[in-house]
């Protein structure tokens, strides 16, 4: 067996069923953008630039993700740190020159979010640390790991971005739970959880901006909170909710199309989806989304060495917490904090990112044969 | 070869049951939301969407015409331009408002005032704002022409209410003015910036005059810009409404009221329809409709002569000698045989009080017919002090004095009939017979409005009806009420009242004429005692003057009408002239209401106790009148 895998080229290993739901959630999430960038002018729609400037982002997307593929991805282990120094660098920058929101760095005609380099790197060097050894973490190399996911997080938090920073912890927090700790530090932090809600309201809510704490307290209490902050959940609950069993029909969406529903095309997207494709669509949608994430779980379990089942552990967790969290927000299950739906938002940074640890996750299931023939 | 340089690798053994876990909640929980929302609560989402884009907006509907009984358009709508404000289309609010304010005059504390109440209303934004109203044309053009400078305004024609001849129907009419909350609230349909009636018919008939509006379905985007536009009801105007007053005749009293305060009264007696209501001295009610400053209002309201009370059904006065009319229908009523004659020696004592007769040296020998002639006050001293206030009380009571007649107008009073109740409960005092003396001539604490002597006058005309008195031409005619005279009892007031304005003696000889048969009383109110001194009108003060009275009807063809008129401090007779004029107008030959068909009368005084000859063939030949007439002496000189 291990001979003939062996004598194959390495692209007949790789995750075809993975290449295939990216590809489909990529269509589909430009068939919906193409929809969500649509308003209506009398009794017909005009389309804006978004829809195009995705497009390319795609094209752009899988061209990185191809030349994540073709390299030895265990080439990353020795780049790692830099590129997450690096990253750091940009984000000192972005604070440093932007003006009250500073999320973007101006790139030519487009501007670019350190804060998704922030996610590959934390990704790499989490995974670098985490493949060390192989018995549970111990206090010690806890710290040091989550001190990796700390500092960026903390200056994605000044940018401010609540939203990154935290998806930031939780995939680190994914990855670490992924390597396995001692059962006595998962007693300690099963303790905090349980204290954290008292933390969170002495000390975390009075230090919120505004518009931060209003979000969450619209999500805890609806009646109690300016009208604005919670109107974006409100529309958009109406408008998934009025697509009913079958949906509206694609570009017949009228919260979206009458610009009820704010960021359709960002982060409220799956709003415009769901509104026009109904239950129907949306739970095909999220069936194709656990397929992705249980095809990526795929190469973890198969991934020949630690870094390589670890790093993709870890591209698992940055999916599924950003699917997870923008689905559950538009929802109205969690408060509105701007993390974008992987292939479904428009977001150039984004879609590269995501494309480049799709090529990544590739990349490992392409070489986990290799070296093991005798 | 390529040598295995690590250990087969082996992912921890907990974290792939981990991963799968996660996945699977994730599904479920995330379909179990999907489902609730768009399964359980899909039809109610549904309905918020649709609410959430469509939008009904209003569509104005013509008030209804207001017109006098032959059509003259006394209320219409005349176009009026509005400087409004679209929100969404305009760069600088504070700027454009201060603009607004500087181009019309209007303070910009108040647009400001307009702007955020309309905020706080959420008013759409696509939605013209009305920031100054009623726009004087000049201004208009000035602003048209720099209006492309300042994006968001615009220049709106909107309706406004326009009384045709302003003071002459004011108090009739009313006025209508933009709606306050409470209003807003009384009325379905109504909305901010529309106008209501507020006073008069225009409030009495809102509901009438108001008509629908008219529903258009807006398709809007979250900006509140319209998209598609939908007819879903077209508007329908209210009705136009007839009056029964008559313009010309409204005119006719109004100028011969002229400056003085006081009131005239014109109905037809069969049907209670009133023909003029005219007060003096009246206010424009163009004023309301349109801009209305605080000051123009304040200065109307404390007017000492009072310009917004209607006199006719608003203003209590003593009614002084007219009251003889129902007190002689009580004497009758009450047995008091009118050939029974009281010895007037000018006055009548009641313990060591004297209550005088009007005229000093005293009637003399006065039966009832020449009481009320020539208004002998002792002969009323005297049988009301015999009969005692209960009767008069009574009597007033069911003849529709003391509560209001029922006239379709807002604030009507009630005035008063006094009697030993009325006494103790408005003074905690028990009744005197003086003041029985007193209340016979109509002095004292009597009070009556100008409208309901004229209800009272027209019911010994039309059978005893009390006829609710009616200001519309189409309306039913009602009694709400009858005295209890008999036929009989009725002529002989009439007939008295015939003789009184024919007779040599009579007190209202004054408004005599050739061309039709008149009755009339004449009253003079007190409103001081001046003691045993009889002063010329001229030498007293204004407020200090003698209210003037005049109850009439008029008669000609198959014509029948009562005139009553009020001059306030007019001084004895005052009122005559102006009831003659009114009169004149009735009766003259090129007026509509002059050109009636000479026919049956029904029941008219009788002939022989004229002194001038009756000049109408027909009221001689009136076959029901020579039966009342052989009849009605028979039964008073058997008993």
């Amino acid at each position: 067996m291990t001979q003939s895998m062996m004598e194959k080229h390495p692209l007949a290993q790789a995750n075809w069923v993975l290449v295939l739901l990216t590809i489909a959630l990529a269509g589909l999430g430009l068939i919906n953008l193409y929809s969500a960038s649509a308003v209506r002018l009398g009794e017909g729609i005009s389309v804006d630039s978004h829809f195009q400037k995705q497009c390319l982002w795609v094209l752009l997307g899988a061209g990185c993700m191809l030349i994540c593929m073709f390299f030895d991805y265990r080439r990353l282990i020795s780049s790692a740190e830099p590129l997450l120094l690096l990253s750091i660098a940009l984000l000192l920058l972005v604070l440093f020159t932007g003006g009250t929101v500073r999320r973007w760095l101006p790139l030519g005609p487009v501007n670019f979010q350190p804060s998704e380099a922030v996610k590959i790197s934390v990704l790499l060097v989490g995974a670098k640390i985490l493949s060390r050894g192989k018995d549970p973490l111990n206090w010690k190399e806890l710290g040091g790991v989550m001190l990796v996911g700390l500092v960026p997080a903390a200056l994605i938090l000044k940018q401010p971005d609540l939203g990154t920073a935290v998806i930031v912890l939780l995939i680190l927090g994914g990855m670490i739970l992924y390597r396995g700790v001692k059962i006595k530090i998962i007693k300690v932090c099963v303790l905090v959880l349980i204290l954290s809600p008292v933390a969170l309201v002495k000390l975390v809510i009075p230090n919120l901006l505004d518009y931060q704490r209003d979000r969450i307290l619209g999500f805890v209490n609806p009646e109690k909170v300016n009208p604005d902050s919670i109107y974006q959940n409100k529309q958009a609950k109406i408008a998934i909710g009025s697509g009913q069993t079958w949906g509206k029909g694609y570009l017949e969406g009228t919260q979206s199309k009458l610009r009820f529903l704010p960021a359709k095309h960002t982060d409220f997207a799956i709003a415009v989806f769901g509104e026009e494709w109904g239950f129907a669509g949306s739970v095909a949608l999220v069936a194709l989304f656990c397929f992705f994430l249980l095809s990526i779980y795929a190469t973890a379990r198969e991934a020949r060495d630690s870094f390589g089942s670890i790093f993709t552990a870890g591209v698992f967790f940055y999916f599924f917490w950003q699917i997870f969290v923008n689905i559950g927000m538009v929802l109205g299950m969690m408060p509105v904090v701007g993390i974008p739906l992987p292939f479904i938002s428009y977001g150039g940074s984004a879609s590269l990112v995501n494309f480049c640890l799709v090529g990544l996750v590739l990349n490992v299931s392409m070489r986990r044969f290799v070296f093991r023939a005798v | 070869m390529l040598i295995n340089i690590q250990e087969e690798y082996q992912p921890p053994r907990h974290s792939l049951p981990l991963l799968q876990v996660l996945v699977l909640a994730m599904f479920c929980v995330l379909v179990l939301r999907f489902w609730h929302l768009q399964i359980l609560q899909g039809e109610q989402n549904m309905q918020r969407a649709y609410a959430n884009r469509w939008r009904e907006q209003m569509v104005h509907a013509n008030r209804g015409l207001l017109l006098d009984s032959r059509g003259v358009i006394l209320a219409e709508n005349r176009p009026s331009y509005a400087v409004s404000l679209v929100r969404e289309d305009c760069r600088d609010i504070p700027a454009t408002l201060a603009k607004i304010s500087q181009w019309t005059g209007e303070p910009l504390s108040k647009l400001e005032r307009l702007y955020k109440n309309s905020l706080e209303e959420r008013v759409p934004s696509f939605s013209p704002l009305a920031l100054a109203r009623d726009v004087s044309f000049e201004q208009v053009a000035r602003i048209e022409s720099q209006l492309v400078n300042w994006p968001g305004l615009i220049v709106e024609s909107q309706q406004r209410r326009f009384y045709t001849y302003g003071e002459m129907f004011a108090h009739v009419l009313g006025y209508v003015a933009l709606a306050n909350s409470k209003e807003l609230e009384t009325y379905a349909g109504l909305r901010r910036g529309d106008s209501v009636g507020k006073q008069g018919l225009e409030l009495v008939l809102e509901n009438r005059l108001r008509g629908t509006k008219g529903v258009t379905a807006l398709e809007v985007d979250a900006l509140g810009r319209p998209l598609l536009r939908e007819e879903k009801t077209s508007p329908r105007s209210g009705e136009d409404i007839r009056l029964s007053l008559d313009t010309d005749l409204q005119r006719a009293a109004m100028t011969a009221l002229g400056k003085r305060a006081g009131s005239v009264v014109v109905m037809e007696p069969e049907s209670g329809r009133l023909l003029a209501l005219a007060t003096s001295p009246a206010y424009d009610n163009n004023l309301f409709t349109g801009r209305f400053s605080p000051s123009a209002w304040n200065s109307l309201r404390n007017d000492e002569r009072h310009p917004l009370q209607n006199r006719a059904i608003q203003s209590v006065y003593p009614p002084g000698s007219v009251w003889k009319l129902m007190m002689a229908a009580m004497f009758l009523h009450e047995g008091v045989n009118p050939d029974e004659t009281v010895n007037c020696t000018g006055e009548f004592r009641l313990g060591n009080r004297v209550f005088r007769c009007w005229r000093a040296g005293g009637h003399g020998k006065v039966n009832m017919r020449r009481s009320l002639v020539e208004s002998c006050d002792v002969y009323y001293y005297q049988t009301a002090d015999r009969l005692g206030i209960d009767k008069l009380t009574g009597f007033a009571q069911t003849a529709g004095f003391g509560h209001p007649t029922g006239i379709a107008l807002p604030s009507e009073k009630a005035g008063v009939v006094p009697g030993r109740e009325w006494k103790l409960n408005m003074r905690g005092e028990s009744w005197q017979r003086g003041e029985t003396v007193n209340a016979s001539i109509g002095q004292g604490y009597t009070l009556v409005t100008p409208v309901q002597i004229a209800v009272y006058v027209a019911s010994l005309l039309n059978g005893g009806r009390l006829m609710k008195p009616l200001l519309l031409r189409d309306e039913r005619p009602e009694a709400l009420g009858g005295t209890p005279s008999t036929e009989k009892e009725r002529a002989f007031i009439l007939e008295a009242m015939r003789l009184a304005v024919e007779g040599r003696q009579g007190t209202a000889r004054s408004i005599r004429r050739a061309d039709a048969l008149l009755g009339g009383k004449t009253g003079t109110a007190q409103v001081v005692s001046l003691g045993d001194t009889r002063q010329k009108p001229e030498e007293t003060r204004y407020e200090y003057r003698d209210h003037a009275w005049m109850a009439t009807w008029g008669a000609k063809g198959d014509k029948k009408y009562v005139v009553v008129a009020l001059v306030e401090h007019g001084g004895g007779g005052s009122a005559a002239p102006v009831v003659r004029a009114v009169y004149d107008h009735l009766f003259a030959p090129e007026t509509a209401a002059a050109r009636g068909r000479v026919a049956a009368l029904g029941y008219m005084p009788r002939q022989d106790v004229l002194n001038d000859a009756a000049t109408d063939e027909a009221i001689r030949n009136s076959r029901q009148w020579e039966k009342f007439v052989r009849q009605a002496p028979d039964r008073y000189e058997r008993e």
